[in-house]
Parts: structure tokens; C-alpha cells; sequence
């Protein structure tokens, strides 16, 4: 009796909305925990110089970025250096996704082609990005070309790679059902391969697109007149953490931006999935 | 004498082995022979293991045999077509389709204009009660339920033969015996010529009209066949089912 009675009042007292624990347990009081502490612990880092004065206080950097949106660096305010970047990255992701992708699809779907780059494939898969920008810069000077070319590059191996798993993994069986209903290989390509490979499509376009961040900052760190990567270089030649550590805020912000952009367009895209991501 | 032609599906002499890897050979079914009537509703019992999947298959076209032919209203079958329908065991449904994409495939791969074949859809959704989920993706659906949409599927291409693979086999008990009356009531609503494999000696009895068994172990051989008289709808506590059942069960070697 006395245990029930127990269980009861314990049941009761966990529903109550006013708990205190319930409270401290809530996700979103500890996000706000875990934000706070972060720029606490930042600005207490650097009041203190621990790092020396290489680390500016976090006031000091949302200076630093009001200041360039008035006034321009290198002739260009902060919105330019950010769409100077942006621009470089969506032509790049957009050059490499629209070869990539299909072809990823074609190694899939058709062991000739798949025999034919394959080889040639896997010898350029383990090459980092970076690694071309020197040849990049030789080929196409220091201006935009080689810049987009990095990215073209870097947005390439995980597009390929994604498209290709995404035909590969297809559970066999589900051709056997278009088969079966009287489908041709055309059928079983428009109703199973591509929508069954949609998703795995999309997540090869999110790894190209942080791919693509950091190929745009490598290429602009080594030459560039604009963008956040030289905005960053700048920080660091001219001895101006806020400057730095702005570029690096600024940069985490704008990708993630990107990234919602296309988690929004998956969404729309692929229906079937939507209530299992927010579930 | 019967001829060829009298019977709706025929498999003379039926083998069929698999080379796996280390290039050693599998039989997995051996010399079956059987034959289906128009409008029977035939039940391959069978432990795992025993190549009734494997025969379903052969039947539905998707693998060839290695001895022997299959033949459906006489013509011998090179391959899957729309004249037999195919339910499986894990439903495979697709997920990026909803009930009606899923359901209305059938005849827009043979081409049927857009209205028809969404009465043609709409109507054996209706008749396998999902009315109202027309909308829904399939991992909105139980287990149960989709099913229902393999089925309805598999029938929306009209095909003459159903051939199902352990349909059930996924479900729970409860929803497995809802699932067998089910069965038994869009079979008499809408009548074709059944294949339904299982493991379940319940299951059998319940629904078919003949229960062909197949021994325990690869190969796959044909063990006994059992006509079931029993009327419908059958009772599983009926004195003549239980009886069966027992009869089936000294027979065979089934694990129960």
C-alpha cells in the first residue's frame, strides 16, 4: 500500500510544471547555460590575456564588425567581402554538383562508365583540395578562375561519391516490384534509382558545401583583394585579432545560413522524409 | 488425362541451384512439380530454409530454374510480367510514394491514363480498407497497414496470379490473424488464383484451399499435399481444422 502510495506522489510531483528540477532540465534553460558560459569563459580568456593579446573580447569583435559595415576595407564594406566569398562558392558548388552528380549516377547505373572513370577516380578521391591550389594559380593566375576551380574540385568528390552509394544501396528488391508490375530498366531508373538516391544526394550537396567553405578560405588566404578569408589574412598581417576573429564568426554564420538553405530545398524536395528528420 | 492448358500455373520438374562464391553448388529446390487451378488458393508450407521463397520466385519469374519449367495458362515464363503479382515479405513499398503512387504504379507503367487508373487505385484501396490514407507515406503506416498497400497494389495491376511471400511474417500475432481474415475476404470479394507461402500451419489451414508442405531441409522437396474442405469463413478452434492440423503436424517435420 505504502509503495503505491509512494509511486503516486512520486508521479505527481514529476508532472508538476513547476518543478525546479524539471526546470533545470528543460533543453533549451541548457542551451542558454552552455552559450553563456562559452562567451563568459571567452571574454574572461581574453581580459585576462591568457593567449597573450592575440584573442580579442567578444565586445571588441561586434565592434570590429559594425565598423566595416560603415567602413569599407580594401574597397569593399563587410556585406561586399561576404558576397564576394558567397558568390565564389556558389559558382564553384554549382559547377562541381551539376558534373558531379550526374556522373556519380552513371557509375552507378551503368558498369562500363563505372569501369572507365573509376580508376581515374580513385586516384584523385585521397587528393586534398588544397592541394591544387598552386597548380590552380599556375594554370589560371590569381584571380577568380583559380579560386572557383579549388572549389570545383573540393564540392566534386563528395557529390560523386554520395550519388554513386546513393544508386548502390538501393535494397534490390524494389526493382523486382517495378519488374514485376511490367516496368522497363527506364522504369526502374525514374521510380526507383533516382528517388532512392535523392537523399543520399543531398547530404553529398551538405559535405560539398563545408567542403566548399574551406576550399574558398584556403584559395583566399594564399591571394585574394576581397572576401573573408582575406579579411582574416588582414587580421593577421596587420596584427588585429577582433578583425580575425570576426572573419571567423562571420564565416560560421554565413555556412551555416547555406546549410539551412539546402536542408530547407531537401525538404521540400523529398516529402516522404520530412516527418522523420523532425520526429 | 489433364492437359497443360487446364491448369492456370504449372511447374514440371522444377530445380534449382545456386553457385555461391566459393563456387560451391547449393540445391535449393529439387525436382517440384505442381499444378495451380483457376481461382485456387494454394498454400506452399514450409520451415525456413526449405525453398519455398526460392520457388515463389522462380513462379513469379525473377529467377530462372535450373531444371524444369514453369508455365502460366500453358505459355512457358521467361520472366516477371504484370500477369502475376507479387506481395512481399518486408513490403517493400516505396517510401517516396504515398498509398495512391504506391497502389497506382501498376497501371501507369502500362500506361493507363491518369483518371482510370486512379479509380483503379481508389477502388482496391477501398477494398483493402485503407480509405482515408490515400495521402500517406508509408512510414506513417503500421505494419498491418502496409501490407494492405502491397496488396492493393499487387492487385490494382489486375493480374491473374497473386503470388505472396510470407506476407505476414513480419507482423505481430494479433495483427497476423486480422491479417488472415482480411486475406480471405478480398480473396472472396475479388477472386484469383493464390501461391501464398508461409511457415505458420495456422495460417495455412485457414486459407487454403490446398496445402502443399515441403520437407525440412535443402533441397526443397515436395512432402505431402492436403486438400482442405473446410468451409468458410473457417473457425481456428473448429474440430475438423484442429484435426487437420494435427494431421499435417505428425506428418511433417515441422517445429511448432
Amino acid at each position: 500500500m505504502n509503495s503505491i502510495a509512494n509511486e503516486v506522489q512520486a508521479q505527481i510531483k514529476e508532472r508538476s510544471p513547476l518543478s525546479i528540477w524539471r526546470f533545470l532540465k528543460n533543453r533549451w534553460f541548457l542551451h542558454a547555460v552552455s552559450t553563456i558560459a562559452f562567451f563568459i569563459i571567452w571574454d574572461y580568456v581574453a581580459f585576462n590575456r591568457f593567449l597573450g593579446s592575440a584573442l580579442a573580447r567578444p565586445y571588441e569583435v561586434l565592434l570590429q564588425l559594425a565598423n566595416m559595415m560603415v567602413n569599407p576595407i580594401a574597397g569593399k564594406d563587410l556585406i561586399g567581402h561576404i558576397w564576394a566569398s558567397t558568390q565564389r562558392i556558389l559558382t564553384g558548388f554549382a559547377i562541381g554538383a551539376v558534373l558531379a552528380t550526374p556522373l556519380g549516377l552513371f557509375m552507378a547505373l551503368n558498369r562500363y562508365v563505372n569501369a572507365i572513370v573509376k580508376p581515374v577516380f580513385d586516384l584523385i578521391k585521397p587528393m586534398p583540395p588544397i592541394a591544387w591550389i598552386s597548380i590552380a594559380i599556375l594554370w589560371f593566375g590569381i584571380g577568380e578562375p583559380s579560386k572557383i576551380f579549388i572549389i570545383v574540385v573540393g564540392t566534386f568528390v563528395p557529390c560523386l561519391l554520395n550519388a554513386y552509394n546513393g544508386v548502390r544501396l538501393i535494397e534490390p528488391q524494389l526493382y523486382d516490384v517495378v519488374r514485376m508490375l511490367g516496368g522497363n530498366r527506364r522504369d526502374e531508373i525514374l521510380h526507383v534509382c533516382f528517388p532512392a538516391a535523392f537523399p543520399a544526394i543531398f547530404a553529398g550537396l551538405q559535405i560539398s558545401l563545408s567542403c566548399a567553405w574551406t576550399c574558398v578560405l584556403a584559395a583566399e588566404l594564399v591571394s585574394a583583394r576581397s572576401g573573408l578569408g582575406f579579411i582574416i589574412l588582414l587580421g593577421m598581417t596587420q596584427s588585429k585579432p577582433a578583425l580575425i576573429v570576426g572573419g571567423m564568426v562571420v564565416i560560421a554564420m554565413v555556412a551555416w545560413l547555406t546549410t539551412l538553405l539546402v536542408t530547407g530545398l531537401e525538404k521540400v524536395l523529398c516529402p516522404w522524409k520530412r516527418e522523420i528528420q523532425t520526429a | 488425362m489433364k492437359t497443360e492448358t487446364d491448369c492456370k500455373i504449372l511447374c514440371a520438374h522444377v530445380s534449382k541451384e545456386f553457385i555461391q562464391k566459393s563456387s560451391q553448388r547449393v540445391n535449393v529446390i529439387d525436382d517440384i512439380s505442381l499444378d495451380v487451378k483457376s481461382n485456387e488458393f494454394v498454400v506452399i508450407l514450409g520451415p525456413g530454409q526449405s525453398g519455398k521463397s526460392t520457388l515463389l520466385r522462380i513462379i513469379a519469374g525473377l529467377e530462372l530454374p535450373t531444371s524444369g519449367r514453369v508455365a502460366i495458362d500453358g505459355r512457358e515464363i521467361s520472366g516477371p510480367g504484370p500477369d502475376r503479382g507479387l506481395v512481399f515479405q518486408s513490403y517493400m513499398l516505396f517510401p517516396w510514394k504515398t498509398v495512391m503512387g504506391n497502389v497506382e504504379l501498376g497501371p501507369k507503367l502500362r500506361g493507363v491514363g491518369k483518371k482510370e487508373r486512379r479509380e483503379i487505385a481508389q477502388h482496391y484501396i477501398d477494398l483493402v480498407g485503407l480509405n482515408g490514407f490515400e495521402k500517406h507515406y508509408p512510414h506513417q503506416l503500421s505494419g498491418g497497414m502496409k501490407q494492405r498497400v502491397g496488396i492493393a497494389r499487387a492487385y490494382a495491376n489486375n493480374p491473374t496470379v497473386m503470388l505472396l511471400d510470407e506476407p505476414f511474417g513480419q507482423l505481430d500475432a494479433q495483427t497476423r490473424y486480422f491479417m488472415e481474415k482480411e486475406t480471405a475476404r478480398i480473396w472472396e470479394t475479388d477472386k484469383r488464383t493464390v501461391l501464398f507461402v508461409t511457415n505458420n500451419i495456422d495460417e495455412a489451414i485457414y486459407l487454403g484451399d490446398r496445402i502443399v508442405t515441403l520437407k525440412g531441409k535443402l533441397p526443397g522437396r515436395l512432402h505431402d499435399v492436403y486438400d482442405v474442405k473446410l468451409p468458410r469463413p473457417r473457425e481456428h478452434t473448429d474440430m475438423k481444422f484442429l484435426e487437420l492440423r494435427q494431421q499435417i503436424t505428425d506428418a511433417s517435420e515441422l517445429v511448432l
